[in-house]
């Protein structure tokens, strides 16, 4: 019996937004939802209409979501282990350490859309290739933005130990080395992922807006942008849905992962 | 002591050595893009947009500004790709963009001038006029939906008619309609104002061809078959049912003269305006490149004719094609490549006055000694 409502339980959790989101859809493209919202179909187009040239146009599309995912990825990845890097320079120097990492949090009030034309100019004699030197700049965007949300977790996992644990280690007569590397390090995993779950959807949006300021054109962001101004808000709408699609695959293959790296952890 | 001494004097030998070869590696660092920058006087514009697209080094802002700077690049044969360009000129500066779109009373005033915001160059740059090259696409002007002008014929007639007495009046005092366009606040300093109208006054009378402009604001079918036709070329849409209503769109889907032609007419007698509260979207922020209007509005044109305009300033990534579509304003000034892309997406826009009778974008490059 409790076997089978945890059964539910699960399933439900997964079938209630999805049946919400098929809810939405529904009235979306009957058009109940533009008489409740008072949009028309031109800036609220129907979804078989944003399917339409989803499908039309799917190799230019994945050509854009080459260049975003590109640049999201990489901007997370370099952020991500920048970010872990200074939360162990704070957790071995402790003293200024989290005075310090308070002070990197300050980095994260930056809007990207300060610093993005910002790195443009600083980047520029980074590559003759404007394709080269723009994806330089947009993938640091997004490495200033994913760094601090690492940086404050890694610094935790590595510092909030079990109780006790330190004075085993000690009383093992283990070195400094062996308690980051058995200790510190395994007990910060679990704050690598709570960091990636704030910076997975971040680095997405980062990446988004960083493409409206680069000089090479390319990019679902850059599109998005581009489609507004035109008055071409099918198209715009399209590229919004490629966008949503591209932020919830990567929030997924983190649970994923989490949930196969994180397997008999309490 | 004394070893102390030869050792330090050798260390400050080396260290001259490594501190000249370092001055003499960022001199010669400077002088590379110093020599690579610039074209020579007399060199053809093919010349000049081949060298530059074959660097990937041309620039333009995009978002709807670039059909002509793709019409240029085809017409000499090159890949239709150009570096988005920023709103300032510091790409041009720094020769990141060998050949960068400027207006002519905008950008260009600002890359030649001296005054606050400019960058000093003088007669050592040159630019490429898109009229010149036969690639200009008409830019600003006056726009309503179908719709709202078919229901407001009388509104519409008296709007354009005082508008366009605004120009003339600008047109014959640009540093009056400087001044008062700067009272209504203005982005920029009061002599880049004073410039932008005296280029602003040249691309209202003067048509792509170069001949003087017979009135203020007409439609000149031929210079608009001219920017349908690039449009057509040049505007590339995803949307595969709003791409074949481009390739259908005729003249008479985006413009419409009669309410000029009757305005203007000898001894027109204006009927009384179906709406007289009218507001106007312009396409960017306060500047001379609108003086008309706000000259037709301090010199009392409007509330002659009748109406209570409120001119509504642009900026940034504004979309005055929807502004005027969703009715949030009754008209707009835009480009007409831009009204082209739009009811080729579905919005029923029309032109009644075509203010500016030549293209002002011209792509600006460096001069070499």
């Amino acid at each position: 019996m409790n076997k089978q409502s945890n059964a539910w339980d699960q399933i439900s959790t997964f079938l209630y937004p999805v049946a919400f989101g098929a809810l939405f859809v529904v009235l979306w493209q009957t058009g109940l939802l533009h008489r409740l919202l008072g949009a028309d179909t031109f800036t609220l187009p129907l979804p078989g209409r944003i399917f339409t040239i989803i499908e039309e146009n799917t190799p230019a599309i994945m050509g854009n979501v080459r260049a975003t995912l590109t640049v999201a990825l990489g901007g997370l990845a370099l952020g991500s282990l920048i970010g872990y890097l200074l939360g162990v320079l704070a957790a071995l120097f402790s003293k200024w350490g989290k005075g310090g990492l308070t002070l990197a949090s300050a980095f994260n009030a930056i809007p990207i859309i300060a610093i993005a034309p910002i790195l443009n100019n600083l980047t520029k004699d980074f590559s003759t290739d404007a394709n080269i030197r723009s994806m330089f700049a947009k993938i640091l965007v997004v490495t200033v933005t994913s760094m601090v949300a690492m940086s404050v977790n890694a610094y935790r996992g590595l510092t909030e130990l079990k109780p006790f644990s330190l004075d085993l280690m000690r009383s093992c007569a283990a070195s400094g080395r062996q308690i980051f590397f058995k200790l510190r390090v395994p007990n910060s995993v679990p704050f690598i992922f709570t960091a990636l779950r704030v910076s997975v959807p971040g680095c997405i949006i980062s990446a988004l807006v960083s493409e409206y300021f680069a000089e090479y054109i390319v990019g679902v962001g850059r599109q998005i942008r581009e489609n507004i101004v035109l008055a071409q808000y099918a198209t715009a709408w399209a590229y919004i849905v490629v966008a949503c699609a591209m932020g919830i695959a990567l929030y997924a293959a983190l649970l994923i992962s989490e949930r196969i790296l994180l397997k008999g952890r309490g | 002591m004394r070893n102390g001494n030869v050792n330090w004097n050798g260390n400050r030998n080396r260290l001259m050595a490594v501190v000249a070869l370092v001055l003499s590696l960022m001199v010669a660092l400077a002088a590379v893009p110093a020599m690579a920058a610039g074209y020579a006087p007399d060199a053809t514009a093919e010349t000049i947009v081949k060298d530059a697209a074959s660097q990937g080094k041309v620039g333009n802002w995009g978002l709807g500004n670039e059909y002509e700077v793709q019409a240029l690049l085809s017409k000499y044969g090159q890949p239709a790709t150009y570096l988005s360009q920023a709103f300032d000129m510091d790409g041009f500066d720094d020769d990141s963009i060998l050949l960068a779109s400027a207006m002519t009373y905008n950008e260009l005033g600002l890359v030649k001038n001296s005054y606050q915001g400019g960058y000093g160059y003088g007669d050592a740059v040159k630019y490429i006029d898109m009229n010149d090259e036969g690639v200009a696409m008409l830019e600003d002007n006056i726009f309503t939906t179908a719709a709202f002008a078919a229901a407001n014929p009388n509104t519409v007639k008296a709007f354009v008619a005082a508008s366009v007495k605004g120009w003339a009046y600008a047109c014959q005092n640009p540093a009056e309609a400087a001044e008062i366009v700067y009272q209504y606040g203005s982005s920029v300093s009061s002599e880049h104002q004073a410039y932008m109208a005296e280029e602003v006054k040249k691309l209202v009378e003067t048509d792509t061809q170069g001949n003087p402009v017979t009135a203020y604001g007409k439609i000149d079918d031929a210079a608009m078959q001219q920017t349908l036709d690039l449009a057509k070329t040049y505007i590339k849409l995803t949307d595969s049912v709003a791409a074949e209503k481009l390739a259908s769109l005729t003249l008479d889907d985006i413009r419409d003269s009669s309410y000029f032609d009757a305005a203007t007419a000898e001894g027109a007698v204006p009927g009384a305006p179906e709406k007289t509260d009218v507001t106007i979207q312009l396409k960017w922020l306060p500047q001379a490149q609108f003086m008309g209007y706000y000259v037709a509005l301090s010199k009392g044109y409007y509330s002659d004719a009748g109406l209570n305009v409120t001119i509504v300033p642009g900026g940034g990534d504004i979309s005055e094609t929807t502004a005027v579509y969703t009715g949030q304003v009754d008209f707009g000034v835009t480009w007409v490549s831009n009204l082209i892309a739009a009811n080729a997406g579905g919005m029923g826009l029309t032109e009644v006055a075509q203010i500016f009778q030549r293209s002002g974008l011209v792509l600006v490059y460096k001069v070499s000694e």
